[in-house]
Order: C-alpha cells, then sequence, then structure tokens
C-alpha cells in the first residue's frame, strides 16, 4: 500500500517533469463501509449501490475541484467488532472522510474512533441517537428514529383523523426509536394507543398478533419493520381481513415490500425521506439513474447513502481533500444543499432537519401523499 | 499503528474468550454453544458499574463477577443433563441472555447502554487485555498439570468411572464454569469500556459460534492452540477483506474442512507433523 | 374465541416445526448427531419450489421439486461431511454442521441476492376459508395435512414395513441389527432422505406462508428445532411431535402476553430449560 503511494506519487512527479500535459491528479479516496454479508446484507447491497451511483454521477459532472473520487468499500457485517479495526484501518490508511452505510452499532462503535483521529464521518442511515454524540466530527443524513415517529403522529392525528391505534413495534433500535417518539407526541395529536405489539428481527409468522388485532379492532394501525419482516406481516394481517389503514415507515421504502407484500400493500401509507413524485432535479435524477444502473428500483437505504456521499464530496470540494478539521468545517457550514433526500444542512450536533415526505402505495407503486414540513415538531436534538 | 494496535486486542479479547471456553470445553468436556452470553453479562455489568461513576478496576472485575454467578448457575444445570443435551440448553441460555436483554428498559433494551466512559487509550487497552490474555493462558497451562486439570480430564473422559473414583465431578464442572464464565466477563468488561456502546446484538448465537470456532479450529483443550484459533480466526477477516463478498463462505468452508481433515485442530495438526502435544 | 384463535395459531406453526424436527430426531436417533445444517436443506427446498412455481405457473410443481432438490443434498452431506466423522467425539460433526450451514447461506446469498425471492403468484396464501370466526388460508391448511399425512406415512413405514422395521431396529441397537443382516449404511441414507424431503416440503411451505424465500430462512427453525428434539427425549418420534405443538402453542401465546418480558425466541428455549430442569431425559425421553 505505502510502495504504491510512492511509486504513484513519483509517477505523477515524473510525469509532470518530462510532459507538458497538465498533471494526472490522484483521485480522491473516500472510505466506505456496509455490511456486505451477514444478516443484513440486503441493506449493504442497496447501500453499497447508492454510494457507487454517487461516486459515478459526481465523476461524470467532473469530480471534486478536478479530481475524480473513489470508494474504499469494506465489509462490516454489522457487526461492531468489525468496525473498530476497520476503521482504524481507514485512519491508518491516510484517509480524510469516511461514510458509514451501516446500522448503529458498528456505527456507533467507529464514530468515537473518527472523532478522536479528527477524521469527518457521515452515517447514512443508522439511527441510534448517541452515534453523533460521539463528537463534532460526526453527522448524519438521515432522520432520528424519534423524530419519524413523531411525524407518523402527526400524519395519524392530523392528517388522517384517526383517534385509536394498535402500535405494531419491531424489537430492534429502530422500531423502539420509532414507536418512542410517536408516544411522545401521540396525546399532542388526541390519539390513544389501544394496544402494541412487538416482534423480532427474524419473525415472519404473526398470527398470534394479527388475531390480537382482530380483537383490538383498532382505526388504525403503526407498523414499523423492513420489507422482510413488514411485509408478510402487512399480508397475513390483510389476508385475515383487518382493514384498518396500516402507516409504516422507511423501513418499508424498498419495491421489494410491495414485491412481498402484494395485493396487500395497496393503500399502505409510510413516512420517509424519499418523495417518488418530486420535481425536484437531483431527486429526479437519483431515481432514474439508479434504475438505469442497477436495474431496481431505488430505496430508501440507496437514497441515504446517496445523500452521504454527496454531503461528503461537497465537504472536500469546500475543505479541500487534506485536512479533516477543514473537511468537518466545511461540512458543519452546508446550509440548504440539495440531495437526493431533500434540502438538508446540519446544526450543531450533526444532526439535519428535513421535512417528512409521506408516500401511498397505489398501483403497486410509491406515491406522494403529503409532506409533513414542521420544524418545530421535527427538530432533531442540538445536543 | 493504531489498525494494529486495535486488531491486536480484538486478538487478545478473542484469546481470552476462547481460553474460558476451553475450559469448560476443553478441559471439562462441557460443550458450550452460548458462551457469548456470558461476555455480554460481563459487559453489561460492568457498563452500568462505569455508568454509575465506579472507576475501571471495580466495573471490569464486577462483571467478571456477574458472569461467573451465571455461570455458576449454568453449571449446576449442567449437573441436571449431559452432553448434546447440555450443548443445546447452552443455546438456549445465549437466546435466554439477548430475549431478556431486548426488553429490559433499564438494561437500555434494543439501544443498549452509550457514553460508557472510557478512561485508557488504545495502548492502554490493548496492553490490559493483551496482559490478561497472558495471564489466562498462564493460569491454563498451570491448571493442565495441577491436579485439578487431571481432574477436569478425567470428567471429561468418562463422568462415572470419575465419579467412581471419588472424583468430585459436580465441583469440578462448577468450577470449570466459574472459571470459565468470569473469563469470558472480562473481555466483557474491557470491551465495554473500549467500545463505549454495547448493544444486545453483539453478544448473539453467532458470537458464540465465533467463540467455538476458534476453540475447535485452534484445537480443543490445547491452551497454545487455542490462543492460536483466536488470533487466527480474528485476523483471517482482516487478511480476506479483499474478498469482501465471500468472507463467511471462507469462513464456513474453514469450519468444515478442519473438522473434516484435522478434527483436532491447529493443536492436532502439530501433533501429527512433528510428534509433540500442544500444552 | 381470541384464546381459540391463539391455539389454532399454535398448532399451525406447531406443524412446520413438527416437519422440521421430525426429521433432526431420526438423524440425531441413529447417528447420535445435532444435524444444525439441516436448515440449508429447508431453505434450499424453499428455493427449488419457489424456482419452480414461478417458471411453471404451478404450485403443486413446487413440492415434488423441493423435495426430491432436499432428499438429495441431504444424504449427499451424510456422505460427504458426517459419516467420515461418526468416531470422532459429538462436537466435530456440530462444529462442521454449523460451518457447512454459515457457507450455504452465504452460498445461497451470492446465487440468489440478499434481498430474497417471492412467487409471482401466490393464490393459496390469500385464498382464505373462514368458519365461526376462525379463518385459515390454504398454505396453513396444506401445512397441518402436510404434516399430519406425512408423519402418518413415517409412523406406518416405522411400524407395518419391513424397511421400517430394520430402521426401528437399527435405531435402538445397530450391531444387534447388522448381525440380523440389517444394512445399516442403507438405514442412515433412509434416514436422511427422509428427513431431508421433509425438511424441504416444510421449506416450501414456510417460504409460502412468508411470500419470501430468503438466505438465512431456516437458521431460526432450526435451532427450535434442535429444541424441540432435545424437549421431546432426544431421539424420540412421538415425544417430538408432542414437543413441536407445545412449542408452537406456548410461543403464540407467549408473543402476545409475555411481551414484556421476552422475546419470541427467548420464549422456546425458556421452556426448554424449564422442562429439562425438571425432566433432564425430556418430555417423553426414557430416564438413564
Amino acid at each position: 500500500m505505502k510502495f504504491h503511494h510512492i511509486a504513484s506519487v513519483l509517477l505523477a512527479a515524473a510525469l509532470a517533469a518530462t510532459s507538458a500535459a497538465p498533471v494526472l491528479a490522484q483521485s480522491i479516496r473516500i472510505g466506505f463501509h456496509a455490511p456486505l454479508t451477514g444478516f443484513a446484507a440486503s441493506d449493504g447491497k442497496s447501500a453499497v449501490q447508492g454510494a457507487e451511483l454517487a461516486v459515478e454521477q459526481i465523476n461524470a459532472a467532473g469530480g471534486v475541484n478536478g479530481r475524480k473520487i473513489e470508494l474504499v468499500v469494506q465489509d462490516d457485517q454489522a457487526r461492531p467488532d468489525q468496525a473498530l479495526p476497520l476503521a482504524n484501518k481507514y485512519i491508518g490508511d491516510g484517509l480524510k472522510i469516511v461514510v458509514s452505510g451501516s446500522y448503529s452499532g458498528p456505527t456507533r462503535a467507529a464514530a468515537g474512533v473518527f472523532h478522536q483521529a479528527k477524521v469527518p464521518y457521515i452515517s447514512a442511515y443508522a439511527i441510534h441517537p448517541d452515534i453523533t454524540r460521539a463528537g463534532n466530527f460526526v453527522f448524519r443524513t438521515s432522520f432520528m428514529g424519534e423524530v419519524q415517529g413523531k411525524a407518523a403522529a402527526k400524519l395519524i392525528g392530523e392528517i388522517l383523523k384517526k383517534r385509536k391505534v394498535t402500535l405494531l413495534t419491531l424489537n430492534n433500535d429502530f422500531g423502539q426509536a420509532l414507536t418512542a417518539g410517536f408516544k411522545e407526541v401521540a396525546g399532542r395529536f388526541g390519539i390513544s394507543i389501544a394496544s402494541e405489539y412487538t416482534f423480532g428481527m427474524g419473525d415472519r409468522q404473526f398470527g398470534s398478533i394479527v388475531a390480537s388485532v382482530k380483537k383490538d379492532d383498532p382505526e388504525i394501525l403503526y407498523v414499523s419493520g423492513y420489507f422482510f419482516n413488514g411485509g408478510p406481516l402487512v399480508a397475513q394481517l390483510r389476508a385475515a381481513g383487518v382493514t384498518a389503514p396500516i402507516v409504516g415507515t422507511e423501513g418499508f421504502d424498498t419495491h421489494n415490500f410491495i414485491t412481498v407484500a402484494k395485493d396487500a400493500a395497496e393503500g399502505v401509507m409510510i413516512t420517509t425521506s424519499l418523495d417518488r413524485d418530486s420535481k425536484a432535479v437531483p431527486m429526479r435524477k437519483f431515481i432514474t439513474d439508479y434504475e438505469t444502473k442497477w436495474k431496481a428500483p431505488a430505496d430508501m437505504v440507496a437514497a441515504s447513502t446517496h445523500t452521504a456521499i454527496y454531503v461528503a464530496a461537497e465537504g472536500l470540494r469546500r475543505g479541500g481533500a487534506d485536512d479533516g478539521t477543514k473537511i468537518r468545517a466545511a461540512i458543519a457550514g452546508i446550509k440548504d444543499f440539495e440531495v437526493a433526500t431533500g434540502k438538508i444542512g446540519f446544526n450543531e450536533l450533526g444532526e439535519i432537519y428535513k421535512a417528512a415526505q409521506v408516500q401511498v402505495i397505489k398501483g403497486g407503486q410509491f406515491r406522494f401523499f403529503a409532506t409533513i414540513d414542521d420544524p418545530v415538531l421535527l427538530a432533531p436534538p442540538t445536543k | 499503528m493504531d489498525y494494529y494496535l486495535s486488531v491486536a486486542t480484538f486478538a487478545a479479547l478473542n484469546a481470552i474468550l476462547a481460553l474460558g471456553l476451553n475450559l469448560i470445553s476443553g478441559f471439562c468436556g462441557q460443550v458450550s454453544l452460548g458462551h457469548a452470553a456470558f461476555y455480554g453479562l460481563g459487559a453489561y455489568a460492568a457498563a452500568l458499574c462505569a455508568v454509575a461513576g465506579a472507576p475501571i478496576w471495580l466495573s471490569i472485575p464486577v462483571g467478571m463477577l456477574v458472569a461467573g454467578v451465571f455461570g455458576v448457575i449454568t453449571g449446576f444445570a449442567a449437573l441436571r443433563v449431559r452432553e448434546d443435551f447440555l450443548a443445546i440448553v447452552t443455546m438456549g441460555v445465549g437466546f435466554l441472555f439477548l430475549g431478556v436483554v431486548r426488553k429490559q428498559q433499564w438494561l437500555g433494551a434494543e439501544m443498549g447502554i452509550a457514553r460508557i466512559p472510557s478512561p485508557l487509550d488504545k495502548w492502554g487497552y490493548a496492553l490490559l487485555s493483551i496482559g490478561a490474555a497472558i495471564a489466562l493462558l498462564l493460569l491454563s497451562l498451570h491448571i493442565r498439570r495441577s491436579w485439578m486439570g487431571r481432574a477436569f480430564g478425567a470428567v471429561a473422559q468418562d463422568e462415572d468411572a470419575a465419579r467412581s473414583v471419588g472424583i468430585d465431578v459436580a465441583g469440578y464442572k462448577i468450577t470449570a464454569f466459574l472459571l470459565g464464565t468470569a473469563a469470558a466477563g472480562l473481555a466483557g468488561g474491557i470491551y465495554a469500556h473500549m467500545t463505549q456502546l454495547i448493544v444486545p446484538d453483539a453478544f448473539n448465537f453467532v458470537q458464540s459460534v465465533t467463540i467455538l470456532a476458534m476453540v475447535v479450529v485452534g484445537g480443543i483443550g490445547s491452551s497454545w492452540g487455542v490462543v492460536a484459533g483466536a488470533v487466527l480466526l480474528t485476523l483471517m477477516p482482516e487478511m480476506f477483506r479483499f474478498i469482501n463478498d465471500y468472507k463467511l463462505l471462507v469462513y464456513g468452508g474453514l469450519l468444515l474442512v478442519v473438522m473434516r481433515f484435522s478434527p483436532g485442530g491447529l493443536a492436532g495438526l502439530v501433533f501429527r507433523l512433528t510428534g509433540r502435544r500442544l500444552a | 374465541m381470541y384464546l381459540l384463535e391463539l391455539l389454532l395459531v399454535g398448532l399451525v406453526w406447531g406443524c412446520t416445526y413438527a416437519m422440521m424436527a421430525l426429521g433432526l430426531t431420526l438423524v440425531y436417533g441413529l447417528l447420535r448427531i445435532l444435524h444444525v445444517a439441516q436448515a440449508t436443506v429447508f431453505t434450499l427446498g424453499a428455493y427449488v419450489g419457489l424456482l419452480v412455481a414461478n417458471h411453471t405457473g404451478s404450485l403443486a410443481l413446487a413440492f415434488p421439486a423441493a423435495a426430491l432438490s432436499a432428499a438429495a443434498l441431504g444424504p449427499l452431506i451424510y456422505r460427504l461431511v458426517y459419516q467420515p466423522m461418526l468416531d470422532k467425539p459429538p462436537y466435530v460433526a456440530l462444529v462442521a454442521s454449523i460451518g457447512l450451514l454459515i457457507a450455504m447461506e452465504d452460498g445461497f446469498r451470492l446465487l440468489f441476492g440478499p434481498y430474497g425471492l417471492s412467487f409471482t403468484r401466490n393464490t393459496w396464501f390469500t385464498t382464505t376459508y373462514s368458519w365461526a370466526g376462525l379463518s385459515l388460508n390454504v398454505v396453513q391448511i396444506s401445512m397441518v395435512i402436510a404434516a399430519v399425512g406425512l408423519l402418518s406415512a413415517f409412523a406406518w413405514f416405522a411400524t407395518r414395513t419391513r424397511a421400517g422395521v430394520a430402521w426401528r431396529a437399527t435405531v435402538s441397537d445397530p450391531a444387534m441389527a447388522e448381525s440380523f443382516g440389517v444394512g445399516v449404511s442403507g438405514v442412515r441414507y433412509q434416514s436422511f432422505f427422509i428427513a431431508s424431503a421433509l425438511a424441504g416440503v416444510a421449506g416450501v411451505l414456510v417460504g409460502l406462508l412468508n411470500n419470501l424465500v430468503e438466505p438465512g430462512m431456516g437458521a431460526m427453525i432450526g435451532y427450535k428445532g434442535l429444541a424441540i428434539i432435545v424437549l421431546g427425549g432426544l431421539g424420540n418420534v412421538p415425544g417430538t411431535l408432542v414437543a413441536s405443538l407445545l412449542l408452537g402453542v406456548i410461543e403464540s401465546f407467549g408473543t402476545v402476553y409475555l411481551d414484556k418480558l421476552l422475546d419470541r425466541d427467548a420464549i422456546a428455549f425458556l421452556v426448554l430449560i424449564v422442562i429439562l430442569m425438571i425432566r433432564p431425559q425430556g418430555l417423553l425421553g426414557k430416564a438413564h
């Protein structure tokens, strides 16, 4: 690695000395880790595809300050003990910015290391509240779970005007954060929680939960989970004759959800950050380019990592490619930056505010339903 | 440098876990598929103490104690059931630990425990874990040579025969569980302080299998072999970073191939090649 | 009514466990091997069944295809992995089996992608029959029919046919059986064949129920299958059936009533540990 580095510097120097041609600039490396193998490999794949698309688009548009950017992808298996050596490796290899396309465990473990080494670190979609609290070199480009839960409460209580809700919560940090945020503000929107049931990441069979929902007969359901457990859950609810509307989360924001739940997915609403019907250019370009490049519909994980890479590139553009502290300051200064997931900017904790998109599934497609733009309700924490 | 330090630290932590399991499964013959639960117990106990303000020299021993106490309880269970029954019961202990922790708000549930104080630097954790691993290795080697080691061996080989010659089978089994799980608690305590965030999933069944894999790849019963197995399997994902996508395929395949062609692990291989038994 | 529905849900799910666990207990009864890798046989059956169904448009064709492919893989695993390890300590086969499971799960991911695959037309799942407020879809009904039918067929085989008698003789005393001219090796292959075919069929049914076939779908059912055979008394077929249904029902009620204390997977193993502490030989196992 070192030899390679020296060799390429020498080569560049030799070229500069012997020809009048412009110096062949080395590409800027951006670290990127995601769960390529293990239980979270499906999100890992979307994450890598979103990131690679961002790199391709940025390079096609001339790169960053005339230099190409390049991803250094590593697998963390969604395990914290894999993330620590990996973080140190990135730092040891001299990378000046790293993006996490992974879950909370590994991201939080790595965040402390990057902060100490003064290397800016951007979490694309991990939701644990403590990630950005690792220090001011750490940023996040997605909603926090609590914030999204609050958006869902507003959707249910104010827009849909439903009162009696049953919560079906996924047992992981994502599900618990969503439910916590939802419960915190439910009273404010006149919502009463009729009942709450939980399920695990590996559960696919929900017979007893479905029977309980039938008994409780709520006006509406708020369901967390991902396509692989939420899809079967929604399908089983509908197959058993539960007709109450279902509000999901960005965990359902992938076409796989519709593939699994099929007709049962019709009418399901989700809170997310990706608006398929948006006219905004960066979002349109992301959605169409993604489908062209990967022959698959874009999802939320891909959009979030795509966004995070754009933020990283913007940091490099404004802060230069050599000094982590300058890049950090540049990222912290980003305001109203238009990316695939909307207009974003960071607060003093490194969190973003953005409006929540409500999408509804119609004719097997995600469609615009509403936007919840409430800077007070959806304000991320500042410390 | 930091990279090598963190890899060395994890190799040492894994060596502690594997040596602990080796005391139970290798020396005393009680196969356990739930060792990560004790790693987790140590981590959670130490984290709670540290968050409450206890210094690291207190929180880590508390982690060892809690893990050891639950280890003794599991040891009593091991008196009721044998061999394959025990393997499945210990697997159950692992799932039970996770299932309980996931639901306890005072343990942070799925969010885990965050902002655990980290009083040492990278060198500190590296030296602490390597020092602890060496101490445990020496203890293991000593036990092997001692009367206790022979008694463990007798229990592992044939419980009934051991009992008939007056060996306190129950006592030795529980001792093995106590020592092995306390070692896991030690690793857990160091891990909690070092990463500053612990979540339930870090101590799942996959982790238990990983620890068992280190023991059997190294050579069950051989302390040096087990340390070598731990170091090898820690380094393997690092060495195989270039085949990111096939890492688990290679890992699973390695377990299979070692068991198929050298069931004694690395220690067995050394014996076959040199005729020397690794202690 | 609600309680009856929970009971029904539990029994249906118990049938799934039974189809998985019967095979595990056959293998254990014969070879003393905890066949963790049965989970990959289950997953293979699900993938083959799904591919056949999606290509031919016939869900019914998925079952023979799954049963055959699974029944081919199981004996192969025995021949290549377990057979050379029979004289080694039990952990050797156990760890090898876990290694095989890890490798195969990742193999499925590399072959078929990490997102899993869905049935394009899953009419069995959407067709439901209701009576007296209870409703079951065709997949659930098939699950019960398959479990009852295949397990009865197995009982018939074991008690009424020559091969079955030979099989039972081999389980209780291999050396004696051999001296009476029973081909022990053939019996072993038969057991893996039956166990794997059952797992393959269960795989398709679970795939239909979830409308999702994924690389890791077998693991948890496999682990719980191991808990079930221990609970039933290792190698004890009736005990395995009782334990399967019991676990299905307890999980069904536990998911609702123990929700604040434990997750679903922990409930299964808590039951296992408590019962084993009271009856170390399992529910219907014989004491040592």
